[in-house]
């Protein structure tokens, strides 16, 4: 007979949702890492027991196997969308995570991007460097070195935009008014991909938004509270709830998957933050994905892009956010435009915010399935919306000497409105 | 290995109160494993092995003292004959997703098999595949698609569960109905049998020369050997599928039009009967399927086969279900809906998670002929011992998986749990029934076993298994009570 589960320790904390799990396994096919690494620590359903051993204090923070598995984990949430009893993993590794983050100190390069992402100033200078540097040409020569170094200049470089999509323009043509909207800058997208940001400000006219600047806006603390510092995060939130109160927008626009994830769930991160939580929770309902809004003014359809597309869907678009057809409707709006598959459309490419930074290794062999699927797929353009998955892909290609882009599927809408209106 | 011969013998589940004086021993025999399969594929810290205490019947926690993951035929073949030099104890494992703790390693050795995950050979003109054990049954499928083929046992963990698992358990599915089970499926296999030789075990389809090996080993539960490959059976797609959700009011009512239906001389692929617990659960997961949420039980019938003769089959199941009560018959309209039908199905099991924080699960098949009776004595004693059933199986089969989501931590509830569902086990039984379908008797049913067979055909079980497994430390305490091995009992130094 079914034996009894062991009594509930008098000491364990609370991990909201865990009890959900009933270890049926769904998810192990859906874990890049369980599938990259064949042992059941790296997969969800493992993660989950070491997270309640460690919350019912079976297992310490301490703990160096705990650790490295919890460490590993892409934080993609596929394992989200295939359990069929809706355990809230993202939740429950933030919330284990924030609980460890007292007793261990991050990897320097994690602790450095996050400080930098939280300080505005900062961050600015960062980006204008990055810029410049990108501007001198050295990162494209020095894309192909191998090693880490390598990667990181490849990403820089695979930022980069022609002149024709840096400096595209048409008057919005829309008839129909469909509403006050503010868009989220974001500190990569502004930083290293403002041509992708300016395509979203003209598109999303071009479909009769109306666009409203919401002034003091940060970086969305995505970052932080998947590494665990929650503090920061639950700050970077309050201040973006703020501004964008102020902007008067009725939708909220996001074109990085990752930011748009984390903003939805403001009400989450707020939960127990009294004066904040209502707040919080009618700004997490006004986020969009650029795509979502996009789609639901039809969209507009814009002049022939001849070109052959395949579309990665970002994982916090696709399993955080549950969005999965908006992005294909934007495809679908441009006239010329061949939609081919992508085998394994789903999976995490291995960017993963800052993982590929701080779990080189695995983040490699998590990306290299990708681009061989790519490979396969024959399409000159991916399409994917969300910057970390942009460069991760684009530097892939890079150094693979693929002849592939990546490119945001508003950009393509963008070049797409360019030959028309 | 030599050298610690002494130690050896206590290495197991009956040598818990010597834990220490063989740790030295386990240490060499995972440095011997690391050398064959890699240090990374052996864990041995017992926080690494946490994750492997349970199979996806969560109630029982059996840690392992030591797992390998061979990723080759010749890593697995060296696994099992250095396990045989050291006389340890071990259970194979595939992906976990048991559903009677088959796959438990209590302080023994578990060889998890998932990295011997390729596709060996498809070969669509004798319709047969050649794959490693650890080959996720739907990616068999997968592959075979191409070729308008198909793997056709498909239990409901398929997007998970692995090749090797099936055969160990002789694994079942809505479509064993139509199509037999894993055991009809199986044309080769070949086995490293615990002593260390290995085996081609072969099954000739016109007229079989000697014993039915294959027959002995589907379903051996890791008993007999680890598998190193299997050749299976594909199956051409249907040229006709037509999917339809009968929903009713009673589950008399459905059970009724299931017996109503098999009677008539219909053999659908498939026939499941969800009840009103599991479609709550369902729909409120991501797998919602579109069930009737006020429905008391709804019937997913499947008809297939050559066009021809497939319309009369469809209004023939339709006129019996509206007799017997149906509600509405919904028909699925394309293949996206009813792969819907089909997942909401699938994932109900998982979906029990919403319910409450524990589950258990049971297996029993009864005549088709009683299903409507059994049900409504299932509900009397579920009432009688107030916990929740939630019923979701394969009705066709007259396989009964009652699921229990309960609460663990209320000492009382989950001796309620435990009380009644061994009632319904033996009501089952007393019904002319038996005690697994296709979950395998594991952990989890042995102890039915001596209320099932008697104590000769024990025996005879344990005599079989001694043929195979010599030494008996293939997946020990599992599938036949060795207190009822009367050989093993005479044995010098033997004990339960």
């Amino acid at each position: 007979m079914t034996a009894l589960p062991p009594a509930a320790r008098s000491a364990a904390l609370p991990l909201p949702g865990s009890d959900n799990c009933v270890h049926c396994g769904f998810c192990l096919q859906a874990c890049p890492t369980y599938l990259a690494l064949d042992d059941e620590n790296d997969s969800p359903r493992g993660r989950i027991v070491i997270m309640k051993a460690i919350a019912d204090g079976a297992l310490s923070f301490d703990d160096t196997d705990a650790q490295l598995h919890l460490d590993r984990c892409l934080g993609c949430r596929a394992c989200e969308t295939a359990c069929p009893s809706g355990v809230p993993y993202g939740q429950l590794l933030e919330l284990t995570r924030e609980r460890g983050a007292a007793r261990r100190t991050l990897p320097v390069v994690a602790r450095l991007i996050l400080f930098v992402f939280s300080n505005a100033p900062l961050l600015a200078v960062s980006m204008w460097k990055a810029r410049v540097f990108r501007a001198t040409g050295i990162p494209s020569l020095l894309a192909r070195i191998p090693g880490r170094l390598g990667f990181a200049m490849a990403m820089l470089a695979s930022t980069r935009r022609s002149a024709a999509g840096r400096n595209r323009s048409y008057s919005p043509r829309s008839s129909v008014a469909r509403g006050k909207v503010a868009t989220l800058d974001g500190c990569v997208m502004e930083g290293l991909f403002a041509p992708v940001n300016r395509a979203t400000e003209r598109t999303l006219a071009a479909n009769g938004y109306m666009l409203v600047k919401a002034e003091s806006q940060r970086c969305c603390g995505a970052l932080h509270a998947h590494a665990g510092d929650a503090s920061t995060a639950r700050e970077l939130a309050r201040a973006n709830i703020a501004a964008f109160e102020a902007s008067g927008a009725e939708f909220i626009a996001v074109n990085s998957a990752g930011c748009g994830a984390a903003m939805k769930e403001y009400g989450h991160l707020l939960a127990g933050d009294s004066a904040w939580s209502e707040r919080a929770r009618a700004f997490g309902a006004k986020v969009r994905d650029v795509s979502e809004l996009l789609a639901a003014a039809g969209p507009a359809q814009g002049g022939t892009l001849d070109v052959k597309v395949a579309y990665d869907a970002p994982c916090h678009l696709l399993h955080g956010q549950r969005v999965s057809a908006p992005p294909l409707a934007v495809l679908a709006a441009i006239p010329g435009l061949e939609l081919v598959p992508l085998t394994d459309n789903d999976q995490c490419c291995g960017s993963a915010g800052i993982y590929n930074l701080v779990e080189p290794e695995i983040s490699d062999l998590v990306l290299a399935s990708k681009l061989r699927n790519i490979a396969a797929s024959g399409a000159p353009v991916i399409a994917t919306g969300n910057p970390g998955c942009l460069m991760q892909i684009g530097a892939g290609l890079l150094r693979s000497n693929g002849v592939a882009q990546s490119r945001h599927p508003v950009e393509l809408l963008d070049a797409s409105y360019a030959q028309r209106i | 290995m030599n050298g610690t011969k002494g130690r050896i013998e206590r290495f197991g589940p009956s040598c818990v109160n010597s834990a220490t004086s063989y740790f030295p021993f386990v240490t060499s025999l995972a440095s011997e494993l690391s050398q064959i399969v890699g240090a990374r594929h052996v864990l041995q810290r017992p926080t690494e092995l946490l994750v492997y205490q349970s199979d996806a019947l969560p109630g029982y926690h059996k840690r392992p003292r030591l797992a390998v993951f061979p990723g080759t035929r010749d890593e697995a073949i060296a696994v099992v004959r250095a396990l045989h030099r050291a006389q340890a104890p071990y259970v194979p494992r595939g992906a976990g997703t048991g559903l009677s703790g088959g796959a438990l390693a209590d302080d023994v050795v578990l060889i998890g098999m998932q990295r011997m995950r390729r596709i060996i050979a498809v070969d669509p003109v004798r319709r047969a595949a050649t794959v490693e054990p650890g080959v996720v049954n739907a990616n068999l499928t997968k592959a075979a698609t191409p070729f308008g083929l198909h793997y056709a046992p498909d239990p409901s963990s398929q997007s998970a569960c692995t090749i090797g698992g099936n055969v160990a358990e002789n694994a079942g599915g809505p479509h064993c109905l139509k199509y037999g089970v894993t055991l009809n499926h199986v044309l080769a296999a070949t086995v490293v049998l615990p002593g260390g030789d290995v085996v081609q075990l072969e099954r000739h389809s016109e007229s079989e020369t000697g014993y039915d090996l294959i027959g002995a080993y589907v379903g051996s539960e890791g008993c007999f050997g680890v598998t190193l490959d299997v050749t299976v059976k594909l199956t051409p797609n249907p040229e006709g599928i037509c999917t339809m959700l009968a929903d009713f009011t009673s589950v008399d009512d459905a059970a009724r039009a299931t017996s109503a239906i098999v009677a008539a001389g219909i053999l659908p692929a498939a026939l499941e009967l969800l009840d009103h617990g599991t479609i709550e659960a369902v729909e409120s997961s991501i797998y919602a399927a579109g069930y009737p949420r006020d429905a008391a039980a709804v019937l997913l019938i499947e008809v297939d086969g050559a066009l021809a003769g497939l319309d009369d089959d469809v209004t023939a199941v339709q006129r019996l279900c509206r007799e017997c009560g149906a509600r509405e018959i919904r028909t699925a309209t394309d293949a996206t809906d009813r792969a819907r039908l089909w997942q909401g199905r699938k994932k109900a099991f998982g979906a029990m998670g919403r319910v409450a924080p524990h589950l258990a699960v049971q297996d029993a098949v009864v005549p088709r002929t009683k299903l409507a009776t059994i049900l409504a004595r299932n509900a009397e004693i579920a009432a009688r011992h107030r916990i929740t059933v939630c019923n979701v199986f394969h009705a066709g089969d007259g396989n009964l998986h009652p699921n229990v989501p309960y609460n663990g931590n209320d000492p009382d509830e989950a001796a309620r749990v435990h009380a009644a569902l061994r009632e319904i086990m033996e009501m089952c039984i007393a019904e002319g029934g038996t005690i697994t379908g296709e979950h395998g008797v594991g952990l989890d049913k042995l102890g039915f076993m001596e209320t099932l067979f008697t104590g000769d055909t024990l025996d005879a079980m344990c005599r079989l298994r001694t043929a195979w497994d010599p030494e008996r430390r293939a997946n020990p305490g599992k599938v036949v009570p060795m207190h009822s091995c009367r050989e093993w009992l005479a044995a010098p130094g033997a004990h339960t």
